[in-house]
């Protein structure tokens, strides 16, 4: 029976003919818009709904959702003409199948970027400063797949783009000055910023800034008082603004909540 | 199978979804009418369905296969995935047809036709 089992796989495999996941041969399956892997052209795939091609998707910027891999990261890193929408730090997304049903993944990028889509409405995003800040309270989930996804900041720090400017403080309640979800070696190169007490560790909003890499547009400017309110209890003197010209997202409410990356 | 997409909110999203092509003429008018390429369309055999043709547009090739209901073309698609092999390319139910598309001569390296293909009816 094992022997069967095996020239059955064999024949398959030979044949091109799927093992039980909707794909042949050497195809790997997206869902979505995602970028092209450098050795592939690079830039961006904009086919809308599920496709394929011949390259593997990373385990950091896309999920997998059945047989699809959804790309979760900022997709103007790669030069994406398309819509955007700006966020501050990490937040749930709302994916949804092909029936309607609603799915959670989470985005892990510290900092400001962008995805082409709005956040749900509801509570738990606030839009400041043209920017979405999640202050709803993050699930046991999303604290414990953040070990396994923070990684793709690494992704990200190298790569020079427009990235959005965050020129507000952040709304109180605020995901990243939460203590689980503190940005790692927050760094603003800038002559007198005084963090305060040792030990205090502090997430400051839109902290994740390091100028050399960021690009055009972007400054960081550290006011003088008054503080900053970090939402842990603690303030911290100096205020950090992360401010200058910049490609803002769209103005205004977001439109009616549509299915997008159409399948 | 689950098929998952993000809400996003791109430029059309708030329109409603066109209709679905009812005939491969249909299908054939409409990228005409949106601006493509588009060779004549010929019968072929294919393990995909029994009524298929296949032609190119803007050098992508495309099959196009006709079934007696939308489920049954949304159950082609796999079998369009295989028609399309090692190559950039894709397999969507509109309706009872089946739309598949295979970037074989590398015509279309951002999707943005495949896409157009997809999407123009």
């Amino acid at each position: 029976m094992r022997v069967i089992t095996f020239l059955i796989a064999i024949a398959c495999v030979v044949g091109g003919v799927a093992l039980g996941d909707d794909h042949y041969g050497r195809q790997v399956r997206f869902a979505g818009p995602h970028p092209i892997p450098k050795s592939d052209g690079g830039g961006m795939c904009y086919i809308e709904g599920p496709h394929v091609h011949i390259y593997a998707a990373n385990d950091l910027e896309y999920r997998v959702e059945g047989p699809d891999h959804v790309f979760v990261g900022d997709p103007v890193a790669y030069g994406f003409d398309g819509p955007k929408y700006a966020y501050n730090g990490p937040h749930p997304m709302v994916v949804e199948d092909e029936d309607g049903e609603p799915h959670t993944e989470y985005c892990f990028i510290d900092g400001p970027h962008y995805h082409p889509f709005a956040p749900p409405d509801g509570p738990d995003f606030k839009l400041v400063g043209n920017a979405y800040f999640f202050v709803g309270n993050p699930p046991q989930a999303f604290i414990d797949a953040r070990p396994k996804f923070v990684g793709i900041n690494t992704v990200y720090q190298p790569i020079h783009y427009a990235r959005p400017v965050v020129a507000v403080e952040a709304p109180a309640g605020w995901i990243g000055a939460r203590a689980e979800f503190e940005a790692p070696g927050v760094a603003v190169e800038a002559p007198g910023v005084a963090v305060g007490a040792p030990g205090v560790v502090v997430a400051a909003p839109g902290a994740v800034v390091v100028p050399p890499r960021i690009g055009i547009g972007i400054d960081v400017h550290v006011p003088p008082p008054p503080t900053i309110s970090v939402g842990i209890g603690v303030n911290v003197g100096g205020g950090i603004l992360v401010g200058g010209p910049g490609r803002g997202p769209h103005p205004g409410p977001p439109p009616p909540r549509p299915r997008g990356w159409h399948r | 199978m689950r098929r998952v997409a993000l809400i996003a909110l791109l430029v059309a999203c708030g329109k409603a979804s066109p209709p679905a092509p009812t005939s491969r003429d249909e299908l054939i008018a409409a990228w005409k009418q949106a601006g493509l390429t588009v060779s004549s369309f010929a019968a072929t055999q294919s393990p995909t369905g029994k009524d298929c043709q296949v032609g190119t547009v803007n050098k992508l090739d495309v099959l196009v296969c006709s079934y007696a209901s939308p489920d049954d073309a949304k159950a082609a698609q796999s079998g369009g995935l295989q028609w399309v092999g090692d190559t950039t390319g894709a397999a969507q139910a509109h309706g009872a047809l089946l739309i598949a598309v295979a970037d074989r001569h590398k015509a279309d390296p951002s999707g943005k036709t495949i896409n157009q293909i997809l999407k123009a009816h």
